[in-house]
């Protein structure tokens, strides 16, 4: 795959995002001990020109991080990737990246290593993760080979898990940051839906300090078990 | 990263913060450069309800909060009673703690998130880049919350300014002001010569000037008065003894406006006007500038006592107007307004009467009562007539042989009042009724009734009937009649108690979420100032007042004396005042501003017009009025 990513530099053009080492990026952390309080968490959402993962694209990236159960504004993400072949009509509505942002963005594959370089390979968290996992896999693996296992957190189910007794109207993003009053200020658009999504994050963590929920491990056995409970409720 | 996108200079969640930012003081004053920077190095928490935000134990403050959602509540232990006490509310967009950190100090109060809570912060170090970057953010740090007030005066000052500015009087540069030609003389005259020189030309000043016209001191018949009184010397000292020296001088260019600011600032009643090399061509007096204005208020007052036609009141009403204009500008507060609004009405109440006595005298002596705002003299220009008459029954005449008399009178005084624009009373609280033209007995029968079998109805007209003033006539049988009134209310805890329980029907217009709550769905977005900001205040405070025997009307005099009674906490009685004359003054404002556009006065007004200063300082003077409530239900068990 290194080697891939270095035939790739030397004949990449375009518009580029500082440099890159793509030798040592750095590789995913495992869950393990490390408490919350100190740990860098990702939050991540994408724009993509649809919903299926075996042929739509990702177009746009946005995602904040959380250090010290606090979002840092100067720690963001938010990039629109230049893929102009891409046939955007059916979701443009939706997100309100035209054609013409679009041809302004940026290399995908300089993004990607961009993005790879500032996760620092930090869990990530997106909301309904499942989507942003196969479409961010799916890109990175056919952009730049790159096919290491990163972890990553469900916010939809993060909230439950501490907040069981809200009431909601339905299961998206929006439900939620109704129950806590939350304004997105641009709904779709990946940067603020990625904000939103950490605002709620922060909500969750705050709960989790509270329920005695102190490390990565701890947060995702409890993950790990709310979705046995559903399994359970289900039958 | 932050900048690099292309199509936007900056990303969307910066760009979002920044918006956000923009709406509230003293960000929205601020260059967006400075927003970026702080919108850049924020950082976003949260605060689950009850959460400790900052703490006196925390140690020297070391960072700067914007509440972005939710609220802050200042926490104090309460050590009598053993709680904790809400000192203060800190809700969107406002920052905390200005004090603190600038005093590079721990907080003196434990700061605690009021429900769910998001707040922006940045570190010391970006707060400092701000401060000493922006200047509005520095004004607005150093002067703390006390400029919040600072703020509302210069803004209502402005306003009232640039409505006078458009009747082109106070920024018509001084030259052309009809300059008296200065009575001047030299530094050694003896002050007696000096006095007789300003005897002679008929002037209340007389400016020293060297021989080149340079003015050097000025002496006014207050200095004279202060130099008798204190023995400062003879007649014959040389007058540079005794003048003030350095007179305050404006180049005749500048304009009516600064020089009455500067009459304003120094409390000096005349200035020098002088050329660019500095020589005296001229004398300006806080009277010259006044009487352009025709708005002088001893001058009103007698112009309006002294009217000889029902016309001439009426015209001169608009002279009132122009009146609350100027005091407004120059910075005369909510309160003292309303107090020279009540003494003109009642400056023309009074010569209505006259007038009305000289045409046709019904030959019996009688007290002219007022009620309601006007009883508590807390009347702005949209004002109704409230009033009614008492007297003594002349001996060989029945109360209704006198009513017979009085009440054809009466009835043409109401509508003279009415064309002067006192708007009848729709209610027919009028001295014209027959049910509130009395005999001091039937007065008093009327107040036992009403205090002892009270009844809804009589709850609604405790407003109007226990704030009552003497306008005109003799006025100690009303001093005997409230004598009464007031013992038997004192006596009477389940009346006090039912006066209470209607004082809390009007609930100030806040959410439990402390937004404003609108009057009803009509009228979606007006709030009703007298009704839903002043009338808890008033009807409160009156309850307290009728209770401990205070005689007063005035809402403000009432709260003094219960906090000299030590019924209120002096702190809490400050800042009650306080909060009542803001909703007063902003209520003024927008009469002020109804009657620019020729509008009907109302007192509704629609928060979204506030600029977000007004309406945190109109959110935070209802909350004070919830707390007066809440007093009230704590003393009363409602």
């Amino acid at each position: 795959m290194l080697e891939y990513i270095k035939q790739w530099l030397a004949r990449r053009r375009g518009g580029t995002v500082g440099e890159h080492d793509a030798a040592n990026l750095p590789s995913p952390k495992t869950v393990g001990d490390q408490p919350l309080s100190r740990s860098r968490l990702i939050v991540l959402d994408l724009e993509t020109t649809g919903l299926n993962a075996s042929k739509d694209e990702v177009i746009a990236i946005g995602a904040v991080a959380i250090e010290g159960g606090v979002i840092h504004l100067n720690d963001q993400f938010d990039l629109i990737l230049r893929r102009p072949e891409l046939d955007i009509r059916e979701t443009v509505l939706i997100h309100g990246i035209g054609p013409e942002a679009l041809t302004q963005g940026y290399e995908t594959q300089d993004a990607l290593l961009y993005l790879l370089e500032w996760m620092n390979g930090d869990p990530i968290l997106a909301y309904h993760s499942a989507f942003d996992q196969k479409f961010l896999e799916k890109t990175l693996k056919s952009q730049l080979g790159y096919t290491l296992p990163h972890v990553w957190m469900d916010v939809a189910e993060l909230m439950p898990a501490f907040f069981p007794k809200a009431t909601i109207k339905g299961r998206g993003l929006d439900d939620w940051a109704d129950v806590f009053g939350l304004e997105i200020s641009e709904r779709h658009h990946a940067a603020a839906d990625a904000l939103v999504t950490a605002e709620l994050a922060l909500i969750a963590l705050n709960k989790a300090r509270k329920n005695d929920v102190k490390t990565l491990k701890e947060l995702s056995e409890k993950l790990h078990y709310q979705r046995r409970l559903q399994h359970m409720h289900r039958y | 990263m932050a900048a690099a996108n292309q199509d936007t200079t900056r990303p969307q969640n910066t760009r979002a913060i920044m918006s956000f930012l923009r709406e509230h003081a003293p960000f929205s004053s601020m260059d967006d450069t400075h927003l970026a920077h702080f919108a850049e190095h924020a950082t976003l928490r949260f605060y689950a309800d009850g959460d400790e935000v900052l703490s006196p134990d925390d140690g020297v403050v070391k960072r700067f909060y914007v509440v972005k959602q939710g609220r802050i509540r200042g926490e104090r232990h309460n050590e009598k009673e053993d709680r904790a006490e809400t000192t203060f509310e800190i809700s969107q967009g406002e920052c905390f703690p200005l004090a603190a950190l600038i005093g590079e100090r721990p907080t003196r109060t434990l700061h605690r998130a009021s429900g769910d809570t998001f707040c922006l912060s940045i570190e010391q170090n970006a707060f400092i880049t701000l401060f000493s970057e922006s200047e509005s953010f520095r004004d607005f740090c150093l002067r703390g919350v006390s400029s919040l007030l600072d703020q509302v005066n210069q803004r209502i000052q402005s306003k009232a300014m640039a409505s006078i500015g458009s009747s082109n009087s106070l920024d018509t540069p001084l030259e052309r002001y009809a300059l008296r030609n200065p009575i001047v003389c030299s530094p050694d005259l003896p002050v007696r010569k000096a006095v007789a020189r300003m005897h002679e030309n008929n002037v209340g000043s007389i400016i020293i000037t060297d021989d080149n016209r340079h003015p050097t001191g000025i002496f006014t018949l207050r200095d004279l008065r202060t130099m008798i009184a204190e023995e400062k010397g003879p007649l014959d000292t040389p007058i540079r003894q005794v003048m003030t020296g350095n007179p305050c001088r404006l180049p005749a260019t500048a304009d009516a406006f600064e020089a009455a600011m500067l009459m304003a600032e120094h409390h000096f009643a005349h200035l020098c006007v002088v050329d660019e090399e500095d020589r005296l061509i001229g004398v300006v007096s806080e009277r010259d500038l006044f009487s352009l204005q025709r708005v002088d208020l001893v001058n009103l007052a007698r112009t309006i006592g002294t009217a000889t036609h029902l016309r001439t009141l009426v015209s001169l009403r608009s002279d009132v107007s122009r009146l609350v204009d100027a005091m407004l500008a120059h910075g005369a507060d909510s309160g003292q307004v309303v107090k020279i609004i009540t003494t003109l009405n009642d400056v023309t109440v009074r010569r209505v009467l006259e007038l009305n006595l000289k045409k046709n005298d019904p030959g019996i002596p009688f007290t002219w009562l007022t009620f309601g705002s006007e009883g508590r003299q807390e009347q702005t220009l949209l004002t109704d007539q409230d009033n009614g008459i008492l007297f003594e029954t002349p001996e060989g005449m029945t109360e209704d042989q006198v009513r017979e008399k009085l009440l054809p009178f009466a009835r043409k005084v109401n509508d003279e009042l009415a064309e002067c624009g006192f708007t009848l009373c729709k209610g027919n609280i009028m001295a014209s009724n027959p049910k509130l033209c009395l005999s001091d007995r039937e007065w008093d029968d009327w107040f036992i009734r009403f205090i002892d079998a009270s009844t809804p109805q009589n709850l609604v007209y405790s407003s109007i009937f226990l704030d009552m003033r003497a306008v005109f006539g003799p006025t100690e049988p009303l001093h005997r009649l409230l004598e009464k009134v007031l013992q038997r209310i004192r006596k009477n805890a389940l009346f006090q108690k039912m006066l209470a329980g209607n004082a809390l029907q009007r609930k100030p217009p806040l959410t439990m979420f402390r937004n404003f709550r609108y009057l009803n769905d009509e009228k979606k977005h007006s709030l009703d100032l007298k009704r839903q900001g002043l009338a808890p205040f008033v009807e409160s405070v009156r309850v307290f007042a009728l209770a401990h025997g205070v005689e007063a009307a005035n809402t403000l005099e009432r709260i003094d004396a219960l906090a000299r009674k030590d019924i209120f906490d002096a702190k809490d009685a400050n800042a009650w005042k306080e909060a009542y004359s803001l909703i007063q003054a902003i209520r003024m404002r927008a009469h002020q501003e109804m009657l620019d556009r020729g509008e009907k006065l109302t007192n509704y007004i629609d928060p979204d017009d506030l600029n977000p200063l007004d309406r945190r300082i109109l959110r935070e003077s209802f909350r004070q009025a919830q707390r007066l409530q809440q007093k009230l239900e704590v003393t009363y068990q409602l």
